[in-house]
């Protein structure tokens, strides 16, 4: 273990994306405010794919690795939906997924907003409708903001998270 | 003999069923009236899901099948209803009375069911899974897919091969590189086309690239979920850093549209210390995860796969390797001049599959070292000539099976078989004797594809 701790002292602190956090600098003072009055200090996402290729799900998870880590900017993924004030909708919302997709929101507490997520929910990708699509989202659930790309990658999608919060 | 795949192509009044094995490919036709076939289940339990969907698809009845449960279709999918026939062109479905799915489950006194999925409580793709426990102990688990089904076949049918690269570098983002990569060597069949030695090179690159991207994400989400943070904060960073370099080599972060025919530069110099970088890492990560014995505790003896379940399952890729079956579409010439080595491991449990995976990291820095190229030439396509075409390739999952009939330049059946779709009938066979708290490990330390199954 003191080898690991070695590495991880010369290694010091990756997380970066300056231009981030300059915009953050100017946003925190009603960032702030408004995560503290809507979101009582934290924002908790709860992601869902509603068939996606899993792409949108990798650079979600990668928003935790050392350059990115998400959660310093108080935004949590949580476990239930339960937990949650956001779903994070990916995928093309297949026929059956939808009705699971519906189970997740109304089991979501108010307030609530959904975010699509990725070029899918909102039948920008190279996907064509089929029987089995649902998507867009739109016609389905109260979608409140959209991230876009093919898939968004993890500084697009921290973007997108900061002007949903400028946007409500 | 190995089943790679079995699935059924539409004619004029028949239906052929292929069944393709290592060795050789079967053909049966059966008249559209009364399509019948016998199942080789009994066999080759991996035909089920198989043969499941064949009979979702096409309506293709499966005689002497001890499941006949729908596969695709799911407890509100219209009955009667199958998609895959040439004349099924509606591109909307109504919801049908829900009808329950009857799941496998093993009675007795004190076993009760847990039911986990679709939406799972991380962020990952859904699936259902379906446990049978005698108190923590799971006794049997079913795997149920299928829930991110898109009909990526149907809407392939009446493309071109050109127009259809942006949806099948989609279907499952992880092997992006190689679903490109069976996509193109069918190309190349299609328009007698060579492929220059450089071009192959770089694409070989690329699918390495992916592979090690893949491999190092699964390296730290292994000991995760086993309760060590520090790998996953560690290979995290790694993961990242071979993504960008994915991102500076194809301008895509993924790959996405990186497989093509054009002329491309390569920064040689930089994926050079790239290189260098990694390996050094990796043999930091392998001297300190190895001397972690909390750690190899969980993974020692866990979730294990037997050697002979692995053959008779016809398991593919890292998962069959690990089980000692030395199963590698790389092993060919060209791959063996570029370095590369076929690893295997005996033990099938998760500590087998999590060094499997350390050894063909390492591999895959050797052979990138020896694919680099400076650049590749534009290549120009002749015609596209009718006909079916079969293409393997091995992704970071395993291999790959893909088949395309084109009929007047257009796809007439577009069929792919992901890795996943063989490993996942095998996973159940890791469960008994191991905790329900278990699963999450054995489960990562496979990571199977939902995307690529479901399609």
């Amino acid at each position: 273990m003191i080898r690991f701790w070695n590495k991880r002292l010369k290694t010091g602190i990756l997380t970066e994306a300056p231009e981030i956090d300059a915009e953050l600098a100017t946003l925190r003072k009603s960032l702030k405010d408004e995560v503290k009055k809507k979101f009582a200090g934290s924002l908790a996402i709860r992601m869902v794919d509603s068939g996606s290729c899993n792409a949108c799900e990798a650079e979600c998870n990668a928003l935790g690795n050392p350059y990115y880590d998400l959660e310093r900017l108080g935004i949590y993924f949580v476990a239930s939906p339960r937990h949650a004030d956001v779903m994070l909708l990916s995928g093309l919302m297949t026929f059956n997924m939808t009705p699971h997709v519906l189970d997740a929101y109304a089991q979501i507490p108010e307030p609530k907003w959904v975010i699509t997520l990725g070029d899918c929910p909102v039948m920008q990708a190279p996907f064509e409708k089929t029987f089995a699509v649902n998507a867009p989202a739109t016609e389905h659930l109260p979608v409140a903001h959209h991230i876009p790309g093919c898939p968004p990658a993890p500084d697009a999608i921290i973007r997108g998270l900061l002007a949903f919060l400028k946007k409500i | 003999m190995r089943l790679i795949a079995r699935y059924a192509v539409e004619l004029k009044t028949e239906y052929e069923v292929v069944t393709v094995w290592d060795e050789k490919t079967d053909r049966a036709c059966v008249p559209k009236s009364d399509p019948h076939i016998e199942t080789l289940s009994r066999t080759h339990p991996s035909a089920i899901w198989f043969e499941r969907k064949m009979h979702d698809d096409f309506g293709i009845i499966i005689d002497d099948a001890f499941d006949n449960r729908p596969l695709v279709h799911q407890e509100r999918f219209p009955r009667g209803v199958y998609p895959m026939q040439k004349q099924f062109t509606q591109t909307a479905l109504e919801a049908a009375e829900y009808l329950p799915y009857k799941y496998e489950a093993i009675g007795g006194d004190g076993v009760f069911e847990v039911a986990v999925g679709p939406i799972h409580a991380g962020i990952i793709e859904p699936g259902h899974f379906q446990f049978s426990q005698a108190g923590e102990d799971m006794l049997h688990q079913e795997v149920r897919h299928f829930y991110k089904y898109r009909a990526v076949e149907k809407m392939l049918e009446g493309k071109t091969l050109a127009d259809a690269k942006a949806v099948i570098e989609r279907i499952s983002g992880n092997e992006s590189v190689a679903y490109q990569t069976a996509w193109r060597d069918i190309v190349l069949q299609a328009t007698k086309t060579e492929l220059p030695e450089a071009n192959r090179k770089y694409h070989a690159l690329l699918l390495e690239l992916e592979r090690i991207i893949h491999h190092l994400t699964d390296l730290g989400f292994i000991p995760n979920d086993a309760g060590f943070g520090a790998a996953l904060a560690f290979c995290s960073k790694l993961s990242e850093e071979a993504r960008r370099q994915m991102q500076h080599l194809t301008g895509h972060r993924f790959g996405f549209g990186a497989i093509g025919f054009e002329e491309t530069k390569i920064d040689t110099m930089q994926m050079k210390h790239y290189l260098d970088d990694l390996e050094k890492e990796m043999m930091f990560f392998e001297e300190w995860i190895t001397d972690i014995p909390s750690l190899w505790d969980r993974f020692d003896t866990t979730g294990i796969l037997k050697h002979h379940k692995a053959l008779k399952y016809d398991t593919v890729g890292v998962v069959a390797r690990a089980s000692g079956v030395a199963l590698d579409r790389r092993e060919s010439d060209f791959y063996r001049a570029h370095g590369f080595v076929l690893h295997t491991e005996k033990s099938g449990d998760v500590a087998a599959r999590f060094k499997q995976r350390l050894a063909e990291v390492k591999n895959c820095i050797t052979m990138m070292r020896a694919l680099l190229t400076e650049k590749t030439e534009a290549v120009t396509l002749h015609t596209v000539q009718d006909g079916e075409y079969v293409a393997y390739t091995e992704s970071s999952l395993g291999e790959l099976f893909m088949s395309i009939v084109l009929k007047d330049g257009l796809i007439e059946r577009f069929f792919v078989r992901d890795p996943s779709f063989m490993n996942w009938q095998a996973l159940h066979l890791m469960m008994p004797g191991n905790i329900i708290a278990d699963f999450p490990l054995i489960n990562k330390s496979c990571d199977l594809s939902y995307a690529g199954n479901d399609l």
